[in-house]
């Protein structure tokens, strides 16, 4: 059966609006399922679109420098729909163009775009209608503008799909709430929240039977928050209600959006004051947040290098334009302290020369690397807190229920940190597949997005290189990161005489926030007794 | 996902109005008249809707302020006459019903006619009708001669306020009165049955017997003014119990039918069906929001199924350029809610950012002896599972209530066991009512008990019970003898 099919681009983890850099294909063209159509780049890594089908290109939909996102639509084909709607390919294909709708995907359906919440205007007038019948608009396309007393502004569409009816008209006027269009597409999901939260403005009704004694029970609505400042993170009204404040610093934290739950009282016994208030907003504004760091970092002074020997400028790669930052921010933000540390591997590796032709023969490259993170996996298990973040409120600390662990990678185009998911569910075995399966594809760049998220833990390895110690910075919000050197043999006292031993550096960065450094210690030790005792390493996970 | 497009558009709109004003107030109560005056202190103009040819709403017209005025005399008479025990005797009072009913009257139309004039006084203007919405931006206004206006607006606040409970089995007849009728004071009957044991039942019986009725009182739960701690309400009850004909709790109205005799009453307690006949029946079994009466549908607004509209803390509905306050957004329906929650919709209207958040509301009943109370009960620390401290301290330690003749009355204090703050207290007996305003004032500024008992209270008053109850939970107090605490 001849048909068209619309190939769209998949589930891209976090990532929105991401860059095209190269088309594959051109009309005409006969695709396979698995063919690469486009190339996309994200913040992370780049990845290429597979066909989702065979057939012909019937139309190439981006062009090299667009941004798309997930559900975008890429190629459309003219061939075999893919058989079976069971099939693997297919259900990928319906659930790529999907996301939203995970555990059932469904065809695209007539989604009302909405006038967001205005604020106090109602009655706003149309200036502009950018939508017309039959466009193709995107999540955060403009489909009106609307001008108020105070300015103008667009109405972004919220979701992805063809314009199939236009509700309003130059000149006219609008409220919050008012249909703009209908478009004819599916959900993305932080979209679709962010409309429903948008659009449901309903307040649960009040619990009319509570006693004369009580204040009227908090609604949880959304209507404040919407209205509220963007900037700031919503008001938690249990902890506000309770904080020990007089009725005059509530009013003025209203009027702020401060949350007081998040405000450190200096008053008697914690009492929060006016001033408690105004500086916990200025420490916002300066960009410190709940964390507090100083915006205001003296500068490396700059230097014309040029004045003292012939010099080349390059463009910063990609992924060093990224990664740059992020190391910046957990460098300033992070306490780290490194706890050095060597676990004699001599019995892990008799035990690992013993299992690897066999594995080998699998299919399986039998790594030092494996069994450190097999280690790692027992070594948060002992010690839970090392599985951990803190909480962006400083108040809290993230217990994580889950134990995905990231290793850094040298790939051609520079560091990326794939994420072995549920590493504590697999055992030596899996977690080698995993490792040579990552590694090889973030070497080729075909890493998903969803591959390189989720961390908890992540160990650099270095000792396919050399060294003997570094002091590795943690991957935040994460807490802890391992860095291992070259294994060395070396003389250690046992028994009465020195024995040639071979033995792997570790150095281990935590954030002493969490961690204290007898807990880093610990885990240090605990770590490197699993090292020594391969026994516990290779056993089966249960 | 679909987009719900409740009565938000602007797209239809309903009728064209025939004016457009930039904030209407539907409703001259407590709630309604503090709305307008504090949006037109802070630069809007208001149009205030009201019904009723005076403003005040129920409070000053027919709720608070005619009842105490009446309560007041019941206590001079009551006062009177337990003084002749003590050795001053003025004889049997003389009541001329007219002219006490004329001096209510009066000290109401002071009131309205002071509310009058601070309207004009902040050019407030005062539109007189029946009002429902006609859509989300335009009132449809019923003038009293029946004449109508479309009143378009950009802004509004409901405060409809609500209206006394009717049984669907009470017979309609001059002689089967609410609270307004009853404070239209027409004769004193023989036997009055008071059906509602809570405050504005009580208050009024408190009224009647005080003028000479034989009062009865009905009510469907096991203690009078629910809500309450029990301990609290115990010398109220003593007290009633001594001048009443019967209080009958747990018990349940199940008929009424009018006779040439009188109104026969069908009711059941201890688990009997009993019959008897009154001159007069005072149905006080609650208040109704007017949240149906207003047509809320044709501004997409919510109502639910008790009539109440639903708001946000900012006193927001579904719909967010209407606000709504008062009883008509949910219990406790009492005047002194309504004016904070009016300031708070007053001034989000007028593009501030204000939130409800008090803490606690007080309640008080105008009773003898009064009964009040503020923040967390006993009771509902145990429901909640809040670990609580308290100390009572009783009236017959003090030498003020003595010297007024009275005894039964205490004042108790309830602190969090964690935090140490309080965060509850009752007081019962004279004046309870403007005594309870200081636990309030701890609890909205996170006092400790320490904080009350170190602040230095006049003496001899009944305001000092409040110090010497927190002086009893420091373990300071000397006035009593208390055992000490374990630990």
């Amino acid at each position: 059966m001849s048909a068209v099919i619309e190939v769209r681009v998949p589930d891209l983890g976090n990532f929105n609006e991401v860059a095209v850099v190269e088309v594959l294909v051109k009309p005409g063209d006969a695709v396979e399922v698995d063919t690469s159509l486009v190339t996309l780049e994200t913040e992370k890594a780049t990845m290429d679109v597979p066909s989702t089908a065979a057939g012909v290109v019937e139309s190439v939909r981006v062009k090299a420098g667009d941004k798309v996102s997930a559900g975008s639509l890429v190629v459309t084909l003219r061939g075999e729909a893919p058989a079976a709607a069971g099939a693997d390919s297919s259900a990928a294909a319906v659930a790529s163009s999907a996301p939203a709708a995970a555990t059932a995907p469904a065809a695209p359906v007539s989604i009302d775009v909405v006038v967001p919440d205005l604020g106090n205007f109602a009655e706003v007038s149309v200036i502009d209608v950018m939508a017309k019948l039959g466009d193709t608009v995107e999540v955060d396309t403009p489909l009106a503008t609307l001008e108020t007393e105070k300015a103008t502004m667009d109405v972004p569409s919220t979701v992805a799909g063809v314009v199939e009816a236009v509700h309003i008209q130059k000149g006219g006027k609008v409220s919050s709430g008012a249909k703009v269009v209908t478009v004819r597409g599916v959900v993305p999901p932080v979209a679709a929240s962010a409309a429903a939260a948008a659009t449901a403005t309903v307040a649960p009704p009040r619990t009319s039977g509570a006693s004369a004694s009580a204040a009227p029970p908090a609604t949880a609505s959304s209507a404040g928050a919407a209205v509220g400042s963007a900037q700031l993170p919503p008001i938690n009204e249990a902890g506000f209600s309770k904080a020990h404040a007089g009725p005059s610093v509530r009013k003025l934290a209203r009027e702020l959006g401060v949350d007081l739950s998040r405000v450190k009282g200096s008053g008697q016994k914690g009492r929060i004051t006016h001033e408690d208030v105004k500086a916990w907003v200025k420490q916002v504004l300066t960009g410190g947040g709940a964390a507090g760091a100083g915006a205001a970092l003296p500068q490396v002074p700059a230097v014309d290098f040029a004045k003292f020997g012939p010099v080349e400028v390059k463009p910063l790669g990609r992924i060093q334009k990224i990664s740059g930052p992020r190391l910046h921010a957990a460098w300033v933000n992070l306490p780290h302290v490194t706890q050095f540390d060597e676990a004699d591997i001599t019995d892990l590796e008799i035990e690992r020369a013993k299992l690897k032709d066999a594995a080998a023969a699998q299919g399986v490259k039998l790594t030092p690397l494996a069994f450190v993170i097999r280690a790692v996996v027992k070594a948060l298990q002992e010690y839970p807190v090392f599985n951990a973040s803190l909480h962006p409120d400083g108040q809290s600390v993230v217990m994580k229920q889950y134990m995905h662990i990231g290793f850094a990678a040298d790939t051609p185009n520079g560091l990326l940190v794939p994420v072995i998911h549920d590493a504590d569910r697999k055992d030596i075995y899996d977690i080698a597949r995993a490792l040579a399966d990552l590694s090889d594809r973030a070497r080729k760049g075909t890493l998903k997005g969803t591959e390189m998220q989720g961390g908890c833990f992540t160990v650099s390895s270095l000792g396919g290189i050399g060294g003997t110690a570094f002091t590795p910075i943690i991957n935040a919000p994460e807490v802890a990161i391992l860095g291992v050197s070259r294994t060395q043999t070396k003389p250690v006292w046992q028994g009465g005489a020195f024995v040639p031993r071979q033995m792997l550096p570790l150095s281990l960065s935590y954030d002493h926030r969490l961690i204290d450094g007898a807990a880093g210690a610990r885990f240090a030790v605990y770590l490197s007794k699993m090292l020594a005792d391969p026994q516990a390493l290779v056993e089966a996970v249960p | 996902m679909s987009a719900q497009n409740t009565g938000a558009s602007g797209v239809v709109a309903g009728p064209k109005p025939d004016r457009t004003v930039p904030l209407v107030v539907l409703g001259a109560g407590p709630g309604g008249y503090t709305a307008a005056f504090r949006a037109a202190d802070l630069g809007m103009q208001v149009t205030l809707v009201e019904r009723w040819e005076s403003l005040g709403g129920v409070c000053l017209n027919v709720g608070c302020i005619p009842s105490k005025a009446l309560l007041h005399a019941a206590k001079v008479i009551d006062e009177a006459q337990s003084m002749a025990a003590h050795g001053v005797s003025f004889g049997e009072p003389q009541v001329d019903i007219d002219k006490l009913r004329g001096w209510k009257g009066s000290v109401v139309r002071r009131l309205t006619g002071g509310l009058a004039q601070l309207a004009k006084q902040r050019k407030v203007e005062v539109v007189r009708g029946t009002a429902r919405f006609a859509g989300p931006h335009v009132l449809e206004v019923t003038a009293p001669d029946g004449g109508t206006q479309l009143l378009g607006f950009e802004q509004i606040i409901i405060a409809a306020g609500s209206e006394p409970v009717k049984l669907p089995f009470m017979p309609v007849d001059p002689r089967v009165i609410d609270s307004t009728g009853a404070l239209e004071l027409q004769g004193v009957p023989q036997r009055l049955l008071v059906i509602g044991g809570g405050i504005i039942g009580l208050e009024m019986a408190c009224v009647y017997e005080a003028l000479g009725a034989k009062v009865s009182v009905i009510e469907l739960s096991p203690q009078l003014m629910p809500g309450a701690d029990p301990d609290l309400v115990r010398p109220l009850e003593k007290r009633l119990k001594k001048r009443y004909e019967q209080i009958l709790l747990g018990a349940k109205v199940v008929k009424g039918e009018a006779l040439p005799e009188g109104i026969r009453i069908s009711y059941e307690a201890d688990g009997q069906a009993k019959q008897d006949v009154f001159d007069r029946v005072l149905v006080a079994v609650g208040r109704v929001p007017n949240g149906r009466l207003i047509n809320a549908a044709a501004a997409g607004l919510n109502v639910n199924e008790r009539g109440f509209i639903p708001v946000d803390k900012q006193m927001r509905t579904n719909v967010p350029h209407i606000f709504a306050i008062g009883d008509i957004v949910g219990n406790p329906m009492l005047a002194h809610k309504a004016t904070h929650e009016a300031k708070v919709a007053a001034e989000n209207a007028a593009g501030h950012k204000a939130s409800f958040d008090a803490r606690v509301i007080p309640s008080v009943a105008y009773t003898d002896p009064e009964v009040a109370w503020v923040g967390l009960t006993e009771t509902q620390a145990k429901a909640d599972g809040v670990a609580i401290d308290k100390a009572v301290f009783p009236w017959a330690a003090s030498g003020r209530s003595l010297s007024l003749g009275r005894d039964e009355g205490f004042t108790k204090l309830i602190v969090d066991k964690t935090s140490n703050r309080i965060v509850g207290g009752g007081i019962v007996g004279p004046n309870a009512g403007e005594l309870i305003a200081e636990i309030a004032l701890a609890i909205e500024l996170g006092a400790d008990a320490v904080d009350v008992g170190l602040t230095i209270h006049p003496h001899p008053t009944l305001s000092e019970s409040v110090g010497m109850a927190a002086e009893a939970l420091e373990g300071t107090l000397t006035d009593l003898y208390l055992p000490k605490k374990k630990g």
